[in-house]
């Protein structure tokens, strides 16, 4: 086996456990710092992919900011242990099932489509040999100027509805 | 890593000699944090044991380490434990990634029959072609250390103030990312040693197709020159992050105790204190790649020095090392002139209240530093 090979693994194992931890502990707390290991696996992956941009923004936004923020909220309220990690129920149980399958059929069919055809044969050394930091950032303002406007737009819309909420009465910093 | 056995090696020696200069540098900074401040306070300090209490920290780190290790009742053991060394992570991996000297020239030699090099060696740990995305992430990485010691040890002052000291480094890493981005729009990329290429010479704006050139030869073209309020922004988000004076809200003697860390002894607590001032050798490093040259010397670029060297009858090899370990020294005189400010500033200021603190991040830096961002593309574009 490769170093490569061996890092790929490596890697891939642990972001898949993480995953599994997060849906599998019962302790919401360690739910959700398993899920910041996860995150900060998957910027590893990127960082093997010669993806460092990418990398250190998942660190810095996913792992570092969204992640820390879940987890203190958790911490301040007073959460106890779920019973049991799957809640049973035929009704539920067989939405889950189905939801999961569902899930499981996308990303095989994400993994088969994007092994075959053109997406399969595109150069691996490709990305290496361009600014790949520079490229993002044409594509973002000119491609997908869109998407990233309107993303934009959604976010204000949320930090917007959250200062109203919290200027409502009750608040910490609500109208005396 | 490396191509062959021998640069692997020495790739691999450089990160371990990297983390231990941060590791010892530590007791020294101390030593100079409990002396200094005895100083500014006209006191004496530590000055006992061994010459100029300089062997005080030899006697501390002996207790540190005998200390008896415990974990408190309540206390959820494996994150009690595992935070502590989490502390040193975020630090010693985003202090490798600063570039501490001119790249090290081996030329081609023979060894055990075979011909070896010639090599380039950086003098830091690594070199990551988006070197500041990168810190940003890693140091970022550190609010966890803070939650999971609150939350593992089981006391309601450790988890409140971890929350505090949480909810303060999120705050100011806003304003500590957006500082910077006037220091990356003015040298248009992301890498720590192509900004230090960028600072060497004389002073220089280039406007409108013209080049202004400044009088005096020694005046360095430093980033402090362009980016003054991204400057001090920086360096005052660096004081937040790295929970010191006068942002040391974690701690409160009144209120909670010691912080994230009360329930913490021995040597479990001298690794959040190696963190602590990593964050501070961090913050120190950075403020002198990004607005004061790095390693460059003002007044003279490293291949003038490069060529004074080979006049005093150096071999090129020879001089190439003597000239990178003159840029060293350079690096480490700023990089101690800002530890010094740090410890000064400790001592000097009264600290703020936590309304205070939170104001001042979000209502004052912020803006300022969204301020500074918007005119520096501004000027930018305007003028190139």
């Amino acid at each position: 086996m490769t170093a490569d090979a061996f890092l790929f693994w490596f890697l891939a194992l642990s972001t898949v456990a993480g995953g599994v931890m997060v849906v599998s502990l019962t302790n919401p707390i360690y739910a959700a710092l398993s899920l910041a290991f996860t995150m900060v696996s998957v910027a590893a992956v990127f960082v093997t992919l010669e993806a460092f941009f990418v990398a250190g923004v998942q660190l810095i936004v996913y792992a570092g900011a969204v992640m820390v923020l879940f987890v203190m909220v958790l911490m301040l309220f007073d959460l106890k242990h779920e019973v049991e990690s799957f809640a049973r129920g035929k009704v539920t149980g067989a939405i889950k099932l189905l939801a999961a399958g569902l899930l499981a059929g996308l990303l095989i069919g994400a993994i088969l489509y994007s092994s075959s055809g053109e997406l399969g044969s595109s150069a691996p050394q490709a990305a290496a040999q361009i600014d790949s930091t520079k490229t993002l950032g044409y594509r973002l303002f000119t491609q997908h100027i869109f998407a990233f406007e309107a993303l934009g737009v959604l976010l204000l819309v949320i930090a917007v509805g959250v200062v109203a909420l919290s200027r409502s009465k009750g608040g910490t910093h609500g109208k005396h | 890593m490396g191509n062959d056995v021998f640069e692997i090696t020495v790739n691999a020696v450089k990160l371990i000699v990297v983390f231990l200069l941060m590791v010892q540098a530590v007791p020294i900074l101390v030593w100079l944090e409990r002396r200094g401040s005895a100083f500014i306070q006209n006191r004496f300090g530590p000055n006992r044991v061994g010459p100029l209490g300089l062997l005080q920290l030899l006697a501390d780190a002996v207790k540190f380490i005998t200390k008896e290790d415990f974990a408190p009742d309540k206390a959820i053991r494996k994150l009690f434990y595992a935070a502590p060394v989490f502390a040193l992570i975020p630090a010693t991996l985003a202090y490798a990634a600063i570039p501490m000297s001119l790249p090290f020239m081996v030329p081609a030699f023979e060894m055990l029959g075979s011909t070896w090099g010639p090599y380039t060696f950086r003098v830091q740990g690594y070199e990551i072609g988006v070197g500041i995305v990168f810190i940003l992430g890693v140091s970022s990485l550190a609010a966890y250390t803070i939650l999971m010691a609150g939350w593992g040890s089981g006391s309601k002052f450790s988890l409140l103030g971890a929350l505090r000291a949480a909810a303060q480094v999120i705050s100011y890493e806003l304003a500590l990312g957006l500082s910077i981005v006037g220091v990356i729009l003015l040298y248009g990329t992301f890498n720590l040693t192509e900004m230090i290429q960028a600072q060497q010479g004389p002073l220089q704006f280039t406007a409108f197709g013209h080049t202004i050139t400044s009088a005096v030869s020694w005046i360095p073209n430093w980033g402090i020159f362009y980016q003054p309020i991204g400057f001090l922004l920086f360096f005052a988000a660096a004081f937040a992050e790295s929970n010191r004076l006068p942002f040391d809200l974690a701690e409160g003697e009144a209120e909670l105790v010691a912080g994230f860390h009360t329930e913490y002894g021995g040597f479990k607590m001298l690794m959040f204190f190696i963190g602590e001032y990593g964050h501070m050798m961090i913050a120190s490093g950075l403020a002198t790649t990004f607005f004061f040259g790095g390693y460059g010397i003002p007044g003279i670029t490293p291949d003038e020095l490069q060529q004074i060297i080979l006049g005093w009858g150096f071999s090129e090899a020879g001089a190439g090392g003597l000239n990178s370990l003159i840029h060293f020294l350079s690096y480490n005189v700023k990089f101690a002139i800002f530890l010094w400010i740090f410890i000064q500033v400790r001592w000097t200021l009264p600290r703020f209240r936590y309304d205070q603190l939170m104001d001042l991040g979000w209502k004052t830096m912020l803006p300022w530093a969204l301020a500074n961002t918007i005119a520096t593309a501004v000027i930018i574009y305007a003028v190139s």
